[in-house]
């Protein structure tokens, strides 16, 4: 479930101008750390679009702004924490999604409530990024935090 | 009248072409009403198909994150955020599998379809259905239903109702108006062939009119011939009379030389014969056909001037009793009739009175009568006889048309309703009271004229013998005439020369321009009569006077009416001079 919301989550964000490769180029998705998903992602992103351009799966266990990922699925390993994983891609162009609300520091995060996937979203976060989320997912997300991080 | 009968079908056709163009006229108006409200039933449906396009827009937009993440409950609030549209009856939002993910319905509408319409758009007469896919960026997250009902039939019929209503008044008023018109058109067409018929009637009618006047003149003359008839026997009686007296003074002027005694026969002779003129003149007025000519009549001078007529028609036995006021007002009524009137109703007098008695005719004025129809003043003018008398069942039929007591060819029963018409036509009436054995009293009514009656200028020219009074021309055919005539003109010292016709009177005045004056007879042979030359010499002797004589009386009354003077014979020697002596001196 969380995989096919995944690339549906890009559908709504916008990446600042420059920041995504030219058209006919894929957008990456990074996913860092152990891989929940197995071959169910790489299914449900096949001939999947972003603004034009296909949709990339790549796993890896540590990663940096030099990685190219514009999205990305932190779940946190050995090597490398999610809020170091966080830490290293802070203030480049790119959707970081963790899962559980005790990490702080993701543009989004995915909460099972009710037995049901919702996320909660991070504005301040994005603005950092240089991302804008639509207000359309906003109205979605259980909460909105927006404000000055602590 | 042809242009009538081209017109009449004409009008016709153009007023049933007027009713038909007029109601083709409402029907094309009932029918651009029809389109129109087609029209805007059509442009009304395109607009609601829009609205909800836009709305199912709207939705969709609203409702991607829902599906793209599933969230039932908040594309549930959406859905149901629609349901605040009342004509909203069904709505749904669809995944990509066209699954249905939150749907709602209106209490008692069928709820959206389980699964995703496939077009995007249906229609149905009482819905608007709208299905619009949910993007996000060019991915397709499903897509929304939307079913919204189409304003409720009553609603827009109410919406067209005003409208339809006064172009249904608009045409029905064309319609009537058309209608009317060619009704119109129609009734005028038969009113027009009522007033010809009616023309033709009033036409037949005068025919009808003038017919029954030619019958009724006829008749009135008839009455007074009857009337010459009835005096005829009396009047031969009184002649021969007159032509023993004549006679007999001739002889007796032939054999006795004394003069004291021919003296007195001649007197005799003269008197007989001026009776006899009198008579016959009387007669002859009498019985000139003239039309019903009311005129003011002095009864006080009338009657007694008739009254020489009517003793001559009743028997010696008989006296003739007159009483008449001297102030009777004037009458205006026809003359002849007047003196038809009294003749018959003397004539019934006579015949009431075998043994002799007498005749009275009183005359007073009625002032301020008011006796039925008859208000105001009148002249009452009673015959009274001592006759027979009559019994009451016939007093009560005695002015019926041919009811006559009289044995068959004495009487026709048109005496007395003779004289019931003339007074009723002359505005009075006529009363009747008799008992047998005790005579009769017939009492005529006339009303009373404004107009006085014309006095008879006279003129009176003393005849001169004394001096030579100028040539006469004198035209006579009948040498014995001309003989006496010849002898009365130097006696009243004229010169005359005679002339036996027209042809010869004018041929002499050609060649003799000293004549005074031309004395002519009326009735000559030959093809000039008196009239003719009057003519004639009044034309080219403009200053010459003519004087006409005859013994027609016909003959005399056109010659008067031309203008001409007229002497009527017989005439006295006075009357000779008396009429010349005018003449020439133009009165």
């Amino acid at each position: 479930m969380k995989a096919a919301y995944l690339y549906k989550l890009v559908s709504f964000v916008d990446w600042p101008p420059g920041s995504l490769p030219p058209p006919g180029a894929p957008v990456n998705l990074c996913v860092v750390g152990d891989d929940p998903f197995g071959a169910t992602l790489d299914q449900v992103a096949q001939n999947q679009q972003v603004n034009g351009r296909p949709l990339i799966v790549r796993r890896m266990a540590t990663v940096s702004k030099s990685s190219g990922c514009h999205v990305l699925y932190i779940t946190g390993s050995k090597r490398q924490s999610i809020a170091s994983a966080l830490q290293s891609v802070k203030g480049a162009p790119s959707l970081t999604i963790t899962d559980g609300t005790e990490a702080r520091g993701s543009v989004v995060q995915f909460v099972v409530r009710e037995g049901r996937v919702r996320f909660t979203v991070d504005v301040t976060i994005a603005a950092q990024n240089g991302l804008t989320i639509s207000a359309k997912l906003l109205s979605l997300a259980l909460s909105v935090r927006d404000g000055p991080t602590s | 009248m042809t242009w009538r009968d081209e017109f009449q079908p004409r009008s016709g056709r153009s007023g049933f072409a007027f009713g038909g163009l007029a109601l083709i006229g409402a029907l094309a108006l009932v029918a651009v009403g029809l389109l129109m409200g087609i029209y805007n039933e059509q442009a009304y449906r395109a607009q609601k198909t829009r609205e909800v396009a836009v709305q199912a827009q709207i939705l969709a937009a609203s409702v991607t994150a829902a599906l793209a993440f599933d969230d039932r409950k908040v594309a549930l609030e959406y859905v149901e955020a629609l349901g605040a549209n009342p004509e909203v009856e069904a709505a749904g939002v669809y995944d990509t599998q066209g699954r249905l993910l939150a749907g709602h319905a209106r209490p008692g509408a069928a709820p959206a379809p389980s699964t995703a319409a496939k077009g995007p758009t249906s229609r149905d007469d009482r819905y608007i259905v709208v299905t619009a896919p949910v993007r996000q960026g060019e991915a397709v997250m499903g897509s929304v239903y939307l079913r919204t009902v189409v304003e409720a039939l009553p609603q827009r019929l109410a919406r067209y109702a005003g409208v339809a209503v006064l172009l249904v008044m608009a045409a029905l008023l064309v319609s009537v108006l058309g209608v009317g018109q060619m009704l119109l058109k129609r009734a005028n067409a038969r009113l027009e062939e009522r007033a010809q018929a009616l023309g033709d009637a009033n036409n037949a009618l005068q025919i009808h009119i003038q017919e029954r006047e030619r019958a009724e003149e006829a008749l009135r003359q008839g009455q007074k011939m009857e009337a010459i008839g009835k005096l005829t026997g009396g009047l031969a009686h009184d002649f021969n009379n007159l032509l023993m007296v004549a006679s007999g003074g001739l002889d007796i002027l032939e054999k006795t030389e004394d003069p004291v005694k021919r003296q007195r026969f001649a007197g005799a002779v003269r008197q007989a014969l001026d009776r006899g003129a009198e008579l016959t003149s009387k007669l002859l007025a009498f019985s000139r056909r003239s039309p019903l000519k009311p005129e003011v009549v002095d009864l006080s001078t009338r009657i007694p001037d008739l009254s020489i007529l009517l003793e001559r028609s009743l028997r010696e036995d008989i006296t003739v009793e007159l009483r008449l006021a001297d102030d009777l007002w004037p009458v205006e009524v026809d003359s002849t009739q007047l003196e038809v009137t009294l003749l018959n109703i003397a004539v019934n007098a006579r015949d009431a009175m075998p043994k002799g008695g007498s005749l009275t005719i009183v005359g007073n004025n009625q002032p301020d009568l008011a006796e039925g129809e008859l208000i105001g003043d009148f002249v009452r003018l009673s015959i009274i006889d001592d006759g027979v008398g009559m019994a009451a069942e016939h007093v009560a039929r005695a002015f019926e048309p041919f009811f006559t007591t009289k044995e068959v060819g004495r009487g026709t029963g048109l005496g007395l309703s003779q004289v019931y018409g003339f007074t009723r036509a002359s505005g009075g009436d006529v009363q009747i009271e008799s008992a047998p054995e005790l005579g009769t009293v017939i009492s005529l009514l006339l009303p009373r004229s404004a107009k006085s009656a014309p006095v008879k200028a006279s003129v009176t020219v003393q005849p001169t013998a004394s001096s030579n009074q100028g040539r006469v021309l004198l035209v006579e055919d009948d040498d014995n005439v001309a003989l006496i005539v010849l002898e009365m003109l130097q006696a009243l010292a004229y010169q005359p020369t005679r002339v036996e016709s027209g042809a010869a009177a004018l041929r002499i005045l050609n060649q003799r321009s000293d004549f005074d004056i031309v004395f002519s007879d009326m009735v000559m042979p030959g093809g000039m009569g008196g009239m003719d030359l009057a003519r004639v010499v009044s034309q080219k002797y403009p200053r010459l006077p003519v004087v006409l004589t005859t013994g027609f009386s016909e003959a005399a009354t056109t010659a008067a009416k031309a203008g001409f003077r007229v002497l009527p014979k017989p005439y006295a020697i006075e009357a000779l001079a008396s009429e010349l002596g005018a003449a020439r001196q133009g009165v």
